[in-house]
């Protein structure tokens, strides 16, 4: 009796919990589809004229492009430099491997703006300006913590005589790692990549310096939108962005399967 | 089976530089003629510089101006770090971050011989930048209130103070986390109580006094949803933003100049040093009457060239500079900080 009392407490929190965090989404979600000019709820009629009105708008369809190039190259970039890192790193005996190891991760623990502001004056300094490359290697610059340590983190946990084996059969360190070590450490690229992307893709406080009239990515004209602009637009564009996450998230268990980029092997 | 040979592979690849290399110099010196980078804001902000100011620019110059879309501190940082080639042209700025950028000597001096319509502005708009940009558009922070809701609405920021306090209505006022606040709530506040710059002591008590019945507003969207759920009645605000909301569909909204005078939030436009000099056309045209008119017309707020006449549907909507509370931006700016942080230690959100 009273275990079934402890049991109907917890799954009254567990509700209680959802509500709390879905609730205020729901709130954008159903406000996106308003018939109103302003924000405001209960909406008093349905429209889609606000999901027209972000195809209408081009800054938002050019600062999606740019988001989801840079999302991209950075996440790729991320993964040719964090992989070999993460690898070499996770089973390093030198002192200075877990030196190395914080440096890589210590973007994940700075305020983004400090990124964003230093970047901006260190490679307007080299040359590289406000331009696509110099966003490219900010946003890779943060982008890189998630692949190195969940990469790092799968390897470390896998016996090395698989790839003795491997080794004793004849392989070379590259069929090695092409046949056996990047199978496995696969479930890591995958979550690291899902991360960074995710990263790339929302962040604002480094796309914000190095916004231009090609560069502005989508928070950027989202923020610049929303300081002056009160139609329910911003909210039918969170809702579409909700939409591609729930999607690609399930394409991604589909086809890959979400479960496996948590587990090894 | 062609077999390219490394003295054919190194002479073709130096043809492909020098190619490159003489098509890519004239493209680049080209652009930097032709081609001028100017600021906006998002959203119809952003559509009344194309129309009003992009669209003339081009006919007349035959130049294209590309549009970045952000806000003044990011412009202002990337001129900062971008001295010798300023990535922006043309800034749009809030009279404070313009008065940095003046004092830091990044931005050149407005003459009318660079810019003909400057001659057509008023004198103390331009000094209230220190001649280096000058106010081409503005807004005035009043007592914007739910008509419906409010039938008698408060005058003056006397008997807001007054009104608010004995609890009649919840007020709505901008949080000092709005870049704004110092000016339009605190130093405008205080001036009318019988304060200043000098002196804010009447502001912080109206504020204690008022205390119980206030909610912060961190952005404008934060205002418009207080009124519109019903957690507020009255506020302060913005004339051309409740305009906005007006014309979106809230015609429950209305706006008053307090009787002692709202304060001027300006927008000033600078030139970066170093920037095209294209930019002074660009300039030119922001300030031109008609141009003016036009995007008076799109924005709700009031423009600063002298010869501009108002359409009938936004003349009364529209207060005219004169009659709004000019504020002293330099001396503000020295003591922001100091009232800053005694807001955070007295009122604290």
């Amino acid at each position: 009796m009273k275990r079934d009392w402890i049991n109907l407490g917890l799954a009254a929190f567990v509700v209680l919990f959802f509500v709390f965090m879905l609730a205020p989404i729901l709130i954008v979600v159903l406000v996106s589809f308003t018939s109103a000019g302003y924000v405001s709820f209960p909406i008093p009629g349905w429209s889609l004229k606000w999901f027209a009105h972000i195809f209408e708008y081009q800054p938002f369809i050019d600062a999606l492009i740019v988001s989801i190039e840079i999302a991209i190259g950075a996440t790729v970039l991320s993964c040719l430099i964090g992989v070999p890192a993460a690898i070499f790193l996770a089973r390093s005996r030198s002192a200075w491997a877990s030196g190395i190891m914080t440096f890589l991760l210590s973007p994940l623990s700075m305020p983004m703006i400090v990124i964003g502001f230093a970047s901006l004056f260190f490679l307007s300094w080299l040359g590289v300006g406000i331009s696509f490359a110099a966003l490219l290697i900010t946003h890779t610059v943060v982008c890189l913590p998630y692949i190195v340590r969940t990469v790092a983190g799968v390897y470390a946990g896998l016996p090395r005589s698989y790839e003795e084996a491997a080794a004793i059969l004849g392989a070379n360190p590259l069929l090695t790692f092409w046949h056996v070590t990047l199978p496995l450490i696969r479930p890591g690229i995958m979550a690291g990549s899902l991360f960074s992307f995710l990263t790339s893709f929302d962040n604002l406080p480094i796309s914000y310096f190095f916004g231009s009239a090609s560069t502005n990515t989508l928070p950027v004209v989202m923020l610049s939108y929303m300081e002056n602009q009160f139609d329910p637009t911003i909210a039918a564009l969170s809702t579409l962005q909700l939409a591609l996450a729930v999607v690609a998230l399930l394409i991604v268990d589909r086809v890959y399967g979400i479960d496996k980029m948590t587990v090894a092997g | 089976m062609t077999i390219i040979k490394r003295r054919h592979f190194l002479g073709g690849s130096a043809m492909i530089g020098a190619g490159l290399m003489a098509g890519g110099m004239p493209r680049l010196a080209n652009a930097q003629s032709t081609e001028i980078t100017v600021t906006a804001f998002g959203g119809v902000w952003e559509e009344a510089v194309r129309k009003c100011f992009v669209a003339p620019f081009e006919a007349k110059t035959k130049a294209k101006a590309n549009v970045s879309l952000g806000g003044p501190p990011q412009w202002l940082a990337q001129v900062e770090a971008n001295q010798a080639k300023p990535p922006v042209d043309v800034l749009i700025m809030t009279p404070d971050l313009a008065l940095t950028a003046a004092k830091s000597g990044l931005v050149d001096d407005f003459t009318v011989d660079k810019i003909p319509n400057l001659a057509k502005i008023p004198k103390e708009l331009t000094d209230s930048v220190m001649g280096k940009g000058t106010l081409f558009d503005y807004g005035v922070g009043g007592i914007t209130f739910h008509k419906e809701r409010v039938k008698n609405p408060p005058k003056s920021f006397a008997e807001f103070v007054d009104r608010v306090s004995k609890g009649e209505f919840v007020a709505s006022v901008p949080s000092i986390a709005y870049a704004v606040t110092p000016i339009m709530l605190i130093w405008a506040m205080a001036k009318a109580l019988g304060g200043g710059v000098d002196n804010v002591d009447p502001f912080f008590k109206a504020m204690a006094k008022m205390k119980d019945n206030l909610v912060f507003w961190g952005g404008p969207n934060d205002f418009f949803n207080h009124l519109s759920s019903g957690e507020a009645e009255v506020g302060i605000y913005f004339d051309g933003r409740t305009w906005n909301h007006y014309d979106s569909g809230a015609t429950w909204i209305d706006f008053i100049n307090p009787e002692e005078g709202g304060s001027l939030n300006g927008v000033a436009v600078q030139k970066p040093k170093n920037a095209n000099p294209l930019a002074w056309e660009y300039i030119n045209e922001i300030l031109d009457a008609q141009n003016q008119t036009k995007f008076a017309d799109i924005m709700n707020y009031g423009v600063t060239n002298s010869d501009v006449v108002y359409s009938d549907k936004i003349k009364p909507r529209i207060t005219p500079w004169q009659k709004t509370a000019f504020p002293p931006y330099e001396q503000i700016a020295q003591v922001r900080n100091e009232w800053v942080d005694r807001w955070n230690r007295e009122i604290g959100r």
